[in-house]
């Protein structure tokens, strides 16, 4: 589904990616941890290029995305989004929210977009809310939005870029509720987060990344049982 | 009604404010010799034009000479043509000197000194162009200086604002329309006219005359109306005339001789 | 001081005349100058330096040298060399409208560039075209936000075609100056063309109030 190849990235001189080498299969969920500055934001943001790769190379579905010949914008309908400060269109309503990617990008008509919208707010339980403006919602509801804007365009791989870090904590359960329906569902999704309680739950597998790096990944029983390595061992005795 | 005379008083009110704190004319301590502050639109060449930043031209010479014989000293000061008259109305300067034709539209406002120059308005055309005479002029496209008597002459002729008419902040920017193609002919002074076609052999340009329509025009001293000064000046302007300084003055910045008589003339 | 009420009345064709001009003008330089503004600032914002260099430059130029100055290049030497001759209107049109758009340009790379990075990102990465998030997300919201300093410089504007005057284009200011002219009289013809003025400045700004306010509550 996902496969990175020495993956590098640089901002200037400043090195966050040093040589990233990651597969995700089909349905999996995986989920990436590690301290802040870690680079493991800059890794999800290379999955769908909203970061120009340095060096290395990114196929999703087969397609190698860092290949000038490739029509990223096609990829990215395949490759579903969800931010930590939610990015909702604040000029539009939470509906026309929705609506907008299939209708310009897909060229789905109002209804049928209107109709899949409604549909998916009913999933994520804010129906009531498809005429209000984004200012109006909690954090834990834009977020929700947030998710069914990204999974308006049926893709098949859903990226989570802390989705739960600029939440209240009483409203991180709501979010965390939805993504643990996607993944029974069978959604690939690649999250990173600080939810170690999710990561347990609903991870098929844990990465945990330091400096750039990929220092060790396990099935999260085991990694968070029974981490290896010392700088695992000292990050999640600061977590847990 | 009662409303507009409201707004015009308190309007008033606010020009004399300003103008009252634009400060007057200094007399020096024991009164008898007054410097008078007397103001020019130093952009017309040769009459008052700034040469460097100095203020010069036969104007400037001329009324020197005056106010010499009238036992003044003065400080001459460019103020632009507009502001002029905003200070000669307020009082807030003595004189103004700026090849001013008397007309009686200017005097039911203004006092003027007795003639002291002579002017006639001319037409400047391209060379060979098919404008002989004033009578020519009739449906061409024509550019004047805004304000001067050129423009007036014009307007005479053709009608008051008519649509050929263009008006120009300077006479150097008529010319320029007149070189681009943007009207038929300039008219204006003859001092600027044949100046500019002396000076610039390269444009082609013609200057016509035509005594016939043009009438002669007689530059003065524009004073505040019942200015005191005038008795005084028009005395000196005429011992100016008089003594051999005003031709040797004509000299310097003309090269020709001038018609004293036709100004005396204009004094009966 | 007296104050000649029957000279306005007697100018005052000329002066609605002008008025009528001056909106004219206005109205097409400011249409003019913030659809080419639009493009100017989008070319100043492109990432390949070199291609943005010549809108840069066209910005520094047109804010750099006096307005006055652009109008007589323009009526003088680029408008005849066009035309084979002058002509005032359409050079006045011309010198606003490129004026005008340097600074609406600015304001559109200000407007822009305001938004945050976010709405960009996520709009990329549902799968839009720059020019696609462009339209419709980024966009509209710079436009709420350009809206006050838009009206401003079309304030500007509207004062500053009384500069037309200068190469005889029959404005408003042109008349006042003639009327001047002819009587030799300042406050009469300048304090009306100002009134006018006014009262333009404050029909825009009226309109403007209600545009933002419309589009606050949508």
């Amino acid at each position: 589904m996902i496969q990175v190849k020495n993956l590098k990235k640089s901002f200037g001189i400043n090195e966050v990616l040093k040589d990233i080498n990651v597969t995700v299969k089909p349905q999996e969920v995986v989920v990436v941890i590690g301290p802040s500055g870690s680079g493991k934001s800059t890794f999800l943001r290379c999955i769908n290029m909203l970061e120009t790769i340095t060096g290395g190379h990114v196929y999703v579905e087969g397609i190698d995305i860092t290949d000038k010949k490739t029509d990223i914008n096609k990829v990215r309908t395949e490759v579903g989004m969800v931010f930590q400060q939610f990015n909702l269109f604040p000029h539009k309503k939470v509906i026309e929210n929705i609506m907008l990617a299939p209708m310009k990008v897909r060229k789905v008509s109002a209804e049928v977009a209107r109709a899949k919208g409604l549909e998916l707010l009913r999933k994520v339980g804010l129906v009531d809310k498809a005429e209000a403006f984004p200012d109006s919602l909690s954090g834990g509801q834009k977020q929700r939005v947030a998710i069914a804007r990204a999974l308006a365009m049926e893709p098949n791989i859903m990226l989570f870029d802390e989705p739960t870090s600029a939440l209240d904590p009483e409203m991180v359960g709501e979010v965390l509720e939805v993504m643990k329906q996607l993944a029974k569902e069978g959604m690939t999704m690649v999250v990173v987060t600080h939810e170690m309680g999710f990561a347990k739950e609903v991870g098929d597998r844990v990465l945990f990344m330091d400096g750039g790096l990929i220092v060790e990944e396990n099935i999260p029983k085991e990694l968070f049982d029974n981490p290896k390595e010392e700088r695992t061992k000292a990050f999640l005795s600061k977590v847990l | 009604m009662k409303k507009l005379k409201m707004i015009s008083l308190v309007l008033s009110a606010a020009f004399l404010f300003i103008l009252s704190a634009c400060g007057t004319s200094k007399t020096n301590g024991d009164g008898e010799k007054k410097t008078l502050r007397v103001v020019t639109d130093a952009a017309y060449a040769p009459l008052e034009y700034q040469d460097k930043g100095e203020i010069v031209g036969f104007d400037i010479d001329f009324i020197k000479a005056v106010a010499k014989e009238a036992g003044y000293k003065i400080k001459v000061e460019h103020v632009g043509w507009d502001p002029i008259f905003v200070e000669i109305k307020g009082k807030t300067a003595d004189a103004a000197i700026s090849s001013i034709t008397i007309d009686s539209k200017r005097q039911q406002t203004y006092d003027f000194s007795i003639p002291y120059f002579l002017s006639k308005n001319e037409i400047l055309v391209p060379k060979g162009s098919s404008i002989k005479s004033t009578k020519d002029l009739e449906g061409k496209k024509i550019a004047v200086q805004n304000g001067t008597t050129g423009q007036e002459v014009v307007e005479k002729l053709f009608g008051e604002n008519n649509d050929k008419l263009k008006k120009f902040e300077n006479n150097n920017l008529a010319i320029l329309e007149l070189k681009k193609g943007g009207v038929d002919a300039v008219v204006a002074d003859n001092t600027v006219i044949e100046t500019y076609v002396k000076n610039n052999p390269n444009d082609n340009l013609d200057f016509i005359e035509d005594d016939a329509t043009f009438n002669k025009e007689f530059y003065g001293i524009l004073l505040p109306k019942g200015s005191k000064l005038k008795a005084e000046l028009d005395k000196a302007v005429n011992k100016v005339l008089d003594n051999g300084t005003y031709e040797k003055l004509y000299e310097k910045w003309f090269k020709t001789k001038p018609d004293i008589k036709i100004l005396k003339d204009q004094q009966k | 001081m007296d104050f000649r009420w029957d000279i306005i009345a007697e100018y005052a064709p000329f002066f609605l005349k002008g008025t009528l001009l001056t909106i004219g003008l206005s109205v097409a330089s400011i249409l003019i100058g913030t659809v080419l503004g639009l493009f100017i600032g989008l070319g100043k914002m492109m990432r390949n330096k070199l291609y943005a260099l010549p809108f840069k430059w066209y910005i520094n130029f047109f804010r750099g040298t006096p307005l006055m100055v652009q109008i007589l290049l323009v009526h003088f030497a680029v408008v005849p060399s066009f035309l084979g001759t002058t002509n005032a209107i359409f050079a006045a049109i011309v010198a606003l409208s490129l004026n005008s758009a340097a600074y609406v340009a600015e304001i559109f790379r200000a407007g822009i560039q305001s938004i945050d990075r976010g709405q960009m990102e996520a709009a990329r990465s549902l799968g839009m075209t720059h020019g696609q998030a462009m339209r419709n997300v980024i966009l509209p919201q710079a436009f709420k936000r350009m809206i006050p300093p838009l009206g401003n410089e079309f304030i500007v504007l509207i004062k500053d075609s009384s500069l037309a005057a200068l190469i005889a284009a029959p404005e408003l200011m042109y008349w006042g100056r003639a009327m001047q002219g002819q009587y030799m009289r300042p406050w009469e013809p300048y304090l009306t063309a100002a009134v006018i003025y006014l009262v333009l400045t404050l029909s825009l700004s009226f309109l403007l109030n209600r545009l933002e306010r419309r589009l606050a509550t949508e």
